[in-house]
């Protein structure tokens, strides 16, 4: 019998014992699991987001996120020389704002109120149901949240007050006609929104500022790529900011997502601490109660490596069977956390904070490792150092 | 066997002394003891006399701190640790007053533990552990677990455990300490007749009556060999 075969029957000895350990070691595995998937969840989610949109760069009048800085001055035109690089396949000028769509109560239902201009074949948005608007023509798009509280409809005529300054405006209200459903990226599981031309954007806005823009999205050619496109947007219109999509995930990472790394890691640290004790107290009651046996077998000739190989291979199996039932069990509880998570208001729907990735599953597998090996490590020393006449006097007198 | 005439063990002038906080504690003190094959010797004395001490010297568990001890020829100071593991395991048998049998693993399985160790060959072990569960009158309980056997059965599986890699020498300390008089009288029994097959006999025991049954007793008192007296 293999040190294997033999720490396999002598966990099916005690039954209570291996499953408290196998169950131990799942509950904090899969939790081990969870903040691997924490750490960078965030940031992996946000990139293939961006990155979903069809746009690579992001243009701005200041290092603010946009809608939250500066608008860009003749927006437009700027869009339009940007498109023209050579390095850039098509560019759109973005302007975000208020709105109240008059629909579905007598207070109407307040949205985020997007206008866009450009030259891109798409726009920063997918159809669902209906056609897109056409620039110049009083239509939105509106989302499928603003769609259920309008009662809207693609066709559905709406009048439409804009919010378009940080000052209180009394803006009269446009008639638009919606033209389709539509989905938006960035919204969040609750949130409400439209989005037109910007020349009908800077009509409901009272008909000034029609040139004006918070960010221009533009898309690189393939063959350039992003940094040849930033380069370029960056000596056309040196004034402006430009971010690539791997810049702002970076910004991303190295500011309020730095948190969730530092909480997973302390909690990877906590979770692991916690294995480690729980698989060493285990291992070390067990080989207590059976030192007498282990005494035994060494005076039989096994030799010290042979007894220490046992305790570890009963450290490999709990660790391995706990860790193979943490996978489910992570993913699960995975599941439900995201759930939670993405209840704070002006989350993405589409933003996910516990993100699979492969090498998290290879991360998961080493550390499960070290702690099968950590955890053996003090019931190995108390076999390897055993001193076998003198236990096996000590087992018959006591 | 250069050096030993012929003995499994020759023991000269060992000693055995223990380090305690309040001062070394002599527990054997120069011994000189021969071990031939076929010999059967009782080992008797007082509690905390050193007689399960000089049993685990001579079964190379621990070495002695002073004197020779030579197994086989060998100076058992000089082995290390794995070596001296070895030797227990394919030239000595171990016979413990609480059998300590593996009690997740059958009657069966117990004895083909130390085999395995040894890297007997299967179908050899297999063979081997059913010869041995039949010389020892156990063949229908191949399948039972310790906790399925009476105190007697356990010590006939231990016996046949020590047996398992065909040992020289077979050790027991206090081996019917466990045992009602009956039963003990069948492990005496079983243990003359492996003696008499040819597997030399160290036993430790405070039982009077087992002592008789051996060839040669020697009587302890303070770590040293008081008496050695032969029986019939």
């Amino acid at each position: 019998m293999n040190a294997m075969g033999f720490a396999w029957r002598s966990l099916v000895r005690q039954p209570a014992r291996a499953s408290l350990g196998v169950l131990g070691v799942a509950a904090v595995g899969a939790l081990l699991f969870d903040m691997l998937l924490l750490s960078q969840g965030l940031v992996i989610s946000m990139r293939s987001l961006l990155e979903r949109t069809g746009f690579d760069l992001r243009v701005t009048a200041s290092d603010a996120l946009p809608g939250q800085g500066p608008l860009i001055a003749n927006a437009v035109d700027r869009a339009q020389a940007i498109s023209r690089l050579p390095s850039v396949r098509s560019a759109i000028a973005l302007r975000f704002a208020d709105a109240v769509v008059l629909a579905g109560g007598p207070r109407g239902v307040s949205t985020t109120f997007q206008g866009v201009a450009g030259t891109a074949p798409v726009y920063p948005w997918t159809i669902l149901r209906g056609r897109d608007i056409t620039p110049g023509r009083p239509e939105i798009v509106i989302n499928e949240n603003t769609a259920m509280r309008t009662q809207l409809a693609p066709g559905s005529r709406v009048m439409l007050r804009a919010s378009c300054t940080d000052q209180q405006q009394a803006l009269p209200p446009v008639p638009f006609t919606v033209s389709g459903i539509a989905q938006f990226p960035f919204d969040s599981p609750v949130g409400t929104t439209v989005a037109t031309s910007l020349s009908m954007l800077a009509t409901a806005c009272g008909g000034n500022e029609s040139n004006e823009a918070d960010v221009i999205m533009v898309a690189s050619q393939e063959t350039s790529g992003a940094s040849a496109a930033v380069a370029d947007v960056a000596k056309l219109l040196p004034d402006l900011h430009v971010l690539s999509n791997a810049e702002a995930v970076n910004r991303f990472e190295r500011g309020g997502f730095t948190y969730f790394r530092q909480i997973s890691t302390v909690l990877t640290a906590v979770t692991l601490s916690f294995a480690v004790l729980l698989i060493t107290v285990l291992l070390t009651v067990s080989i207590n109660q059976r030192l007498g046996e282990i005494a035994a077998l060494r005076a039989l000739g096994f030799s010290r490596w042979r007894a220490s190989a046992d305790v570890f291979c009963e450290s490999v199996l709990i660790v391995g069977a706990g860790g193979l039932l943490s996978l489910p069990a992570g993913a699960l509880l995975a599941f439900a956390l995201d759930r939670i998570l993405k209840r704070i208001p002006g989350i993405p729907a589409d933003v996910h904070f516990f993100v699979f990735q492969p090498s998290a599953f290879r991360i998961h597998l080493l550390l499960l490792s070290a702690t099968a090996v950590v955890a053996a490590l003090y019931p190995i020393r108390i076999v390897a150092k055993l001193p076998i006449a003198a236990t096996l006097r000590d087992e018959v007198v006591g | 066997m250069s050096g030993t005439n012929g003995h499994i063990v020759e023991a000269r002038n060992i000693s055995r002394v223990f380090p305690m906080p309040a001062g070394p504690v002599t527990a054997v003190a120069d011994v000189t003891l021969q071990i031939a094959a076929r010999d059967h010797i009782a080992i008797r004395g007082p509690s905390g006399c050193g007689k399960s001490t000089l049993l685990h010297m001579l079964g190379c568990v621990e070495p002695p701190t002073a004197g020779t001890l030579l197994f086989r020829g060998d100076d058992v100071t000089t082995l290390s640790d794995r070596q001296r593991s070895l030797v227990r395991l394919r030239q000595i048998g171990f016979v413990f007053q609480r059998f300590f049998l593996l009690p997740m693993l059958t009657a069966a399985e117990n004895i083909e533990l130390p085999q395995s160790e040894a890297h007997v060959p299967k179908a050899e072990r297999r063979q081997r552990t059913q010869e041995l569960l039949e010389y020892v009158g156990l063949a229908a309980r191949a399948a039972h677990r310790p906790s399925e056997l009476s105190g007697g059965e356990m010590q006939r599986v231990a016996i046949a455990r020590a047996l398992a890699n065909k040992p020289g020498l077979l050790l027991a300390d206090e081996p019917t300490g466990e045992l009602d008089r009956a039963t003990g009288e069948q492990i005496a029994s079983l243990l003359d007749r492996v003696n008499a097959d040819g597997t030399a006999l160290v036993i430790v025991t405070h039982d009077p009556a087992l002592a008789e049954r051996s060839t040669r007793v020697l009587s302890m008192r303070d770590g040293r060999i008081e008496s050695e007296s032969a029986c019939a």
